[in-house]
């Protein structure tokens, strides 16, 4: 399936461009999906757009606005759902997500099964760099602004929500509703990316810098800043080999970042492995 | 004059009542503690004058009262230690009644978080990583908290389980100011000398009420031997209450 793409068919700066919008509008969320202890929820989400993307494409055939309309209407109604049983108390959110992911999952197998050839299959959940044409930079732009945004708005409440939950429900604040807001945001940025670079590699350019951040900085904006970075660093040099390569470059973007977090892991400032080798000077105080 | 009022309130989980049909009132500017055996129904009722949990049957009458003129300190504070936060932050948290979502930290707001960390002795440990503190410091910068929070209605469940000598004597000494303030508050405690030395009124219950009454009273033998006695009464197998059917 591979061999269908060849990295030589994307452009460069433009690919560049969509990895940029990537990193401003993902990396953030994916910090604060860390510290909620919902790593996985990404992943979840990215398996959750396909029946919309499928139901699209069988309506109106591979047109990319319609593809990512139909992916994002997924993408928020499986948060919408899952955060809904989740805050009844019924269930653990990891659970709820379980349930409606791997329906929606099988949901779009189905739709696909008789509609679609292995190629379209592989290019929703992995990517396709020559699908990242100007609306698809457009999407990308815009989720990563919309993001900002929210995030530059509402940024004290998800703090606030997701560090003490108990205190904040007590105090008056919504906490639901930025829940359910913060869901729709990482499904609009995985919806933003999955047509360049793959719904499940998106996934991995939100989380793994973010993981990585966290053996930088301490705060969350200090961590928000690192993750991004380490994410753009990440898709510019992903993409770099993929273009030189020719390979896949949601996997060359993948990879790279889990090469500045094993990186971080180990020389990181903030409690990274070299910082506590056993025989190291402690400090006074 | 009474803050809040319980009117036959019986709260619970899953229909089963933690607090039975419980009458009363907490007086305007005192100090009550909430005195029984484990599973008494203590938390519970904590966390029904707090508004975080929806009576079963019967009412809180709150006066009015906002959730942001509530302070509420569970037992089981549920702060994240490994979340990416400071202190400060923390301590921070408690301006949300007044600045909402997008209220601006003034200027006059950073200096009460100062004078706050200042009077439970954690000035200088505004940076510091929620992670990186003692349970101790931890509970500290939750009294904090509640101090910035400048509420009327203080409820604080066995705030001083696990401190040390020291950190309880700061933290009972600014329990104890705040009557003077005109706040109302309603603690959770085990240690019935400090209970005797620093709540004016003790609501002894072991489900249902006991006792409510001013501290010495409430705590005479007789009151805490019936009350070690109905808390041993529960039953797994319990059928409807008809009391609520003849209310």
């Amino acid at each position: 399936m591979s061999a269908v793409h060849s990295g030589a068919e994307f452009a460069l700066p433009m690919a560049l461009a969509g990895g940029l919008a990537l990193a401003l509008g993902g990396a953030p969320l994916g910090v604060l999906l860390i510290a909620r202890r919902m790593s996985l929820v990404g992943d979840a989400l990215s398996h959750g757009i396909l029946p919309g993307a499928a139901l699209a494409y069988l309506i109106a055939g591979p047109d990319p606005v319609a593809m990512t309309i139909g992916a994002l209407l997924a993408g928020f109604v499986v948060a919408g759902l899952s955060s809904l049983l989740a805050r009844t108390k019924r269930l653990p959110e990891d659970a709820a997500f379980a349930v409606f992911y791997l329906s929606a999952l099988a949901l779009g197998v189905l739709i696909l099964g008789r509609n679609a050839n292995a190629e379209m299959v592989f290019d929703l959940l992995f990517g396709a760099a020559k699908g990242l044409d100007t609306t698809a930079l457009l999407v990308s732009a815009g989720a990563a602004t919309a993001t900002l945004f929210a995030l530059a708005l509402f940024i004290r409440g998800f703090l606030a929500e997701s560090a003490d939950p108990v205190f904040m429900r007590a105090s008056g604040l919504p906490g639901g509703l930025l829940h359910l807001l913060l869901m729709l945001l990482v499904a609009l940025n995985l919806v933003a990316g999955f047509r360049a670079f793959g719904a499940l590699m998106t996934v991995g350019l939100m989380m793994i810098p973010a993981a990585a951040s966290r053996f930088w900085a301490r705060t969350y904006v200090g961590q928000a800043g690192t993750a991004v970075l380490i994410s753009a660093l990440s898709s510019g040099a992903g993409l770099f080999l993929a273009h030189r390569f020719g390979a896949e470059p949601g996997a060359t973007m993948t990879l790279t970042a889990a090469s500045l977090f094993a990186l971080s892991a180990l020389v990181g400032s903030n409690n990274g492995l070299l910082q506590n080798l056993p025989g190291r000077t402690h400090l006074e105080g | 004059m009474s803050l809040v009022r319980l009117h036959d309130l019986t709260l619970g989980y899953e229909r089963r009542p933690a607090v039975h049909h419980l009458d009363g009132a907490f007086d305007e500017a005192r100090v009550t503690a909430v005195v029984g055996p484990n599973g008494s129904g203590k938390s519970t009722l904590l966390k029904g004058l707090a508004g975080a949990l929806a009576p079963l049957s019967g009412r809180v009458d709150r006066s009015g009262l906002k959730p942001n003129q509530i302070a509420y300190l569970p037992q089981d504070h549920g702060v994240d230690r490994d979340f990416p936060m400071t202190i400060g932050e923390l301590v921070g948290l408690g301006l949300w009644g007044r600045r909402g979502l997008f209220g601006a930290v003034t200027h006059q707001d950073r200096h009460r978080i100062e004078d706050a960390m200042s009077a439970v002795g954690l000035s200088g440990f505004e940076d510091r990583a929620l992670g990186s503190v003692s349970g101790g410091q931890l509970q500290r910068a939750l009294f904090a908290r509640v101090l910035v929070q400048d509420a009327r209605l203080i409820l604080l469940d066995e705030p001083f389980t696990a401190l040390d000598a020291r950190t309880t004597d700061d933290l009972i000494a600014l329990v104890k100011r705040w009557p003077s303030e005109g706040r109302t508050v309603v603690m959770v405690l085990h240690d019935l000398d400090m209970v005797r030395d620093t709540c004016a009124d003790t609501l002894l219950l072991a489900r249902e009420k006991v006792s409510w009454a001013p501290t010495e009273q409430a705590l005479a033998p007789e009151n805490l031997l019936t009350a070690r006695r109905l808390s041993e009464a529960w039953s797994d197998g319990a059928g409807i209450c008809h009391r609520d059917h003849a209310a």
